[in-house]
């Protein structure tokens, strides 16, 4: 069994090896080959396309794509995406300052989704109440439907201009530096806290959604009906029978959710300002900045294939029987 | 743990949190804060390449001579800078400048001719790839553009040194003078490092201002520096430029009093704005217009190597029936609340003395347009509404970037205009990377773009015939009379002649009309009324904020 579990995922990380290699690949020359040139920023009026030529030069772009390709797999080998056009530094070194803050924001939002989520979803069912349950299903549909956008900005209008109660934008205070440690921790949540309600309500309205109907039908199930008549605690068959096996189909839509919030989050990133992936992927297309868009979409690649595997990992936990199923 | 006191627990942690930040909401009162829409990647003026990069840069790092508009004469007067004085050989053969021998970098070293010298240097060495490379042909350069500085300068002194010109040089002060750099800083790195290193987002700096703080993509804190020879006392103590790339958010903010000042305010939001007490606003005409460009020649032939006129486009009657069939007064009364003005040509109105006043933007006539299409040999002689000439049918595709309002609301009304023609225009958004590149290309036959007019005025690039020199020359316009004036104003000529020339230019170009000239765009600058003294010109407006102060 454990031969098997360790051949399974050998197997299974060679191929997310494969997988993000042909991903960058495919992506190396659909961008090539996509009109636009990184070098036209540097077309003088004056000088013509000189300094844009000598520009290309450096960074190779004017060699045949085939050569730039080999050099670029060879690069990829040694763990070098090459440098940043825009920013003169290497690759990793830029999605590095920004993905540190989409890991924290996407942690906290992936976190508040799915506790919210279950939390809403027990408080209901605890009520027994039909309207309740209307009410609340009605409401989710409609939280989920508000594109981003919308929510933001009335988010913004109502408690950040009407009622002064949160900054409009960014991550921290001007005088940050000058707070004591709690007091910067407590600004930058305060920063976030709208920013996370933006990103986290659709959510959670979501995985409210899968967690009640699953619940619901977990309660149904004939094993419930028997420990209720055995007299079990209704919270006792919640937190031991129901919770857990309601849970199991939740996993992979949270594992997709989970990568996809890593991958950044671009709306709600630009309403609030916040220096995060998906600010990062979109400049880094519109300037042409190959090797950026490269590592962004590999970053995002390489956190979706994580996040699913870890998915895996805990239906594995919850159930040993789906060893070969989950993991091939 | 219930319900109730989970809570319970949650409402006072917000509590807790909107009051525990609550009390540091209202910042110093001599701070101002700017709202800009991208950030910087570098604060070297050697690579400050984009809008905000450059205006930061120049802060950091002042040039010889210090240059402010004259209102009068639209043009820019020196004045000293680094430079207290600057002599001019009789032969004007060089110029002798001497230094203020009081000015230091921000780490305490003093900034003397070494520093001017290494300046000049890095700007033009081609292995630093600066944004100045190859403007320097004034001065004495090697065959890549480099200067070859035992030629150009001589130091007398810490504090005096000449530069020199070649005989056939004709010397402008405003062209010449570059940002000076700490040459102890950036001598000790290879050159074609230069763009990496470190000191690009920690500078060393002479300006009124020094770097205190860079938060990537959050905020740039500029703070007064008391020992730059360019403070004031009373200066504001910190600039602050805030990146807020949502516009809305940027607005709501500058009502609400986070940020002080915001650039290019959309005319809609004028009236809201002008009903805030804290808010004042200066609307800047003149330094971009928008046009419609027409492919003067044949982009297909002229991808093959060839030149053949365009078979819609390459008549200058066409080109003005099309300019006389656009009611470009409607756009700007309709959706720029006539806060633009009508362009006649690509000459701006700042430039009072160059302006002529002779060239009049085309009166909107529909039927004067029809004649002129006529004459030329345009009917519509199938009767289907559309115009033909000989098996020419006159449709043809306009293309303009995404993501301007403007742009798209002014392409409806120019397709329903030239309809009323007898022309059929389809209209199709670009992507702006793949729009630029077809301009370099000569790609496309019509588009929608805007100009951005450089300050000194400089024509040439965008109107010579030689696509080498005239590289922004997208419509292909050729013109033996246009590119001898451009040539002339090369020469060593008086002002007052050169201004002559430019009107006379201004001329034929309004004659060939090679594109449709529409408006001259407005840059609508709002600010907070605490913020006194301040002269925005079209030269720049953050270009003397040193000597803005708070109310």
């Amino acid at each position: 069994m454990k031969s098997d579990i360790v051949k399974t995922l050998i197997t299974r990380f060679l191929s997310s090896v494969l997988t993000l290699f042909l991903l960058v690949s495919f992506l190396f020359i659909i961008i090539r080959l996509s009109p636009g040139d990184p070098t036209d920023k540097y077309i003088s009026a004056k000088l013509g396309s000189e300094l844009s030529e000598r520009i290309a030069e450096k960074f190779s772009l004017n060699q045949p794509v085939t050569d730039q390709y080999l050099s670029f797999v060879s690069n990829v080998f040694r763990g070098d995406m090459g440098v940043s056009y825009n920013y003169r530094l290497p690759v990793f070194e830029v999605i590095w300052e920004y993905f540190s803050f989409t890991l924290v924001f996407a942690s906290i939002s992936f976190i508040l989704q799915m506790s919210l989520s279950i939390w809403l979803a027990l408080w209901v069912i605890k009520k027994r109440k039909k309207w309740l349950d209307k009410f609340v299903t009605n409401s989710s549909l409609f939280i989920y439907s508000i594109p981003a956008f919308v929510l933001g900005v009335a988010l913004i209008y109502v408690f950040s201009v009407s009622f002064n109660l949160f900054p409009i934008s960014g991550l921290k205070s001007l005088d940050y530096d000058y707070l004591s440690y709690f007091s910067q921790v407590l600004d930058k949540l305060h920063h976030l806290v709208l920013p996370l309600i933006t990103l986290t309500a659709a959510g959670v309205a979501l995985f409210y959604k899968y967690i009640k109907e699953s619940m619901d039908d977990v309660l149904r199930q004939t094993f419930v009906i028997n420990l209720r008549a055995s007299g079990v605690d209704e919270n006792i068959i919640l937190r031991k029978h129901v919770i857990p096996n309601a849970l199991r189909p939740l996993i992979s839509v949270a594992g997709v959710e989970l990568g996809i919030l890593l991958g950044g989050a671009l709306i709600t990133e630009v309403i609030f300002s916040l220096p995060g992936m998906g600010r990062l992927t979109v400049d880094s297309i519109f300037s042409r900045d190959y090797p950026l868009v490269i590592g962004c979409v590999f970053t995002a690649g390489a956190v979706m294939i994580l996040a699913n595997f870890l998915a895996d990992i805990i239906k594995l936990k919850i159930d040993k029987r789906l060893v070969k199923g989950i993991l091939n | 743990m219930n319900i109730k006191t989970l809570n319970c627990l949650l409402i006072s942690f917000l509590f807790l949190l909107i009051n525990s930040c609550d009390s540091k909401q209202s910042p110093p009162n001599n701070r101002i804060i700017i709202g800009i829409s991208a950030d910087v990647q570098s604060f070297n003026s050697l690579f400050a390449f984009s809008y905000e990069e450059s205006a930061i840069a120049d802060l950091l790092y002042p040039g010889l001579l210090d240059f402010r508009w004259n209102e009068e004469s639209g043009e820019l007067d020196p004045f000293p800078m680094i430079a207290t004085s600057w002599q001019w050989a009789e032969d004007s053969s060089f110029i002798k400048f001497t230094l203020r021998d009081d000015i230091f970098w921000s780490d305490g070293e003093k900034l003397t001719s070494a520093d001017v010298v290494f300046s000049y240097d890095a700007f033009s060495d081609p292995n630093v790839q600066s944004r100045l490379f190859g403007i320097f042909n004034q001065l004495y350069t090697e065959q890549d553009g480099h200067i070859e500085i035992e030629k150009t300068f001589k130091v007398i002194s810490p504090y005096e040194f000449e530069m020199y010109f070649p005989k056939a040089s004709i010397p402008d002060l405003v062209k010449l003078v570059v940002p000076v750099i700490p040459e102890h800083i950036f001598n000790k790195v290879s050159r074609d490092q230069l763009a990496n290193h470190e000191s690009n987002f920690n500078p060393v700096s002479s300006g009124p201002f020094k770097l205190k703080k860079w938060s990537r993509n959050q905020t740039i804190i500029l703070e007064a520096d008391s020992v730059s020879f360019l403070f004031l006392p009373g200066q504001v103590a910190e600039l602050v430029f805030k990146v807020v790339p949502d516009y809305t958010s940027r607005i709501l903010q500058l009502k609400k009093g986070d940020i002080d000042l915001v650039e290019l305010v959309k005319v809609e939001d004028m009236d809201e704005l002008k009903a805030e007490d804290n808010l004042s606003m200066i609307n800047l005409i003149g330094r971009e217009y928008d046009y419609i460009g027409w492919n003067n020649i044949d982009p297909t032939e002229y991808s093959k190597g060839k030149t053949k006129l365009h078979k819609l486009f390459g008549s200058s009657n066409v080109r003005k029936a099309l300019s006389i069939a656009i009611n470009r007064k409607e756009i700007l009364d309709e959706y720029l609340l006539g806060q633009g003005e009508l362009s006649a040509s690509p000459v701006s109105p700042i430039f009072k003395s160059a302006f002529s006043d002779k060239v009049k933007p085309y009166e909107f006539n529909p039927d004067e347009a029809k004649k002129l299409l006529f004459l030329e040999g345009w009917k519509d002689e199938d009767r289907n509404g559309i115009l033909e000439k000989g098996k020419d049918e006159f449709k043809f595709k306009m293309y303009y970037p995404v993501g301007n309002p403007l742009r798209e609301y002014a392409a409806v009304v120019v397709k329903n205009n030239l309809k009323s023609v007898g022309i059929e225009v389809t209209t199709e958004k670009m992507e702006l990377g793949t729009f630029i590149d077809n301009l370099y290309e000569r790609k496309l036959d019509s588009w929608m773009a805007a100009w951005g007019v450089p300050i000194p005025l400089d024509l040439k690039p965008y109107w010579y015939s030689d696509p080498n020199i005239g590289v922004l020359n997208f419509a292909c316009y050729s013109s033996s009379e246009a590119d001898k004036i451009l040539d002339q104003l090369e020469t060593k000529l008086s002002n007052e002649r050169k201004n002559e020339l430019i009107k006379e230019f201004q001329e034929i170009i309004h004659t060939d009309e090679p594109v449709t000239f529409l408006y001259w765009t407005p840059n609508i600058i709002v600010y907070n009324t605490r913020i006194k003294n301040l002269k925005i010109t079209p030269y720049g407006v953050f270009v003397h904020c040193w000597e803005w102060i708070l109310n």
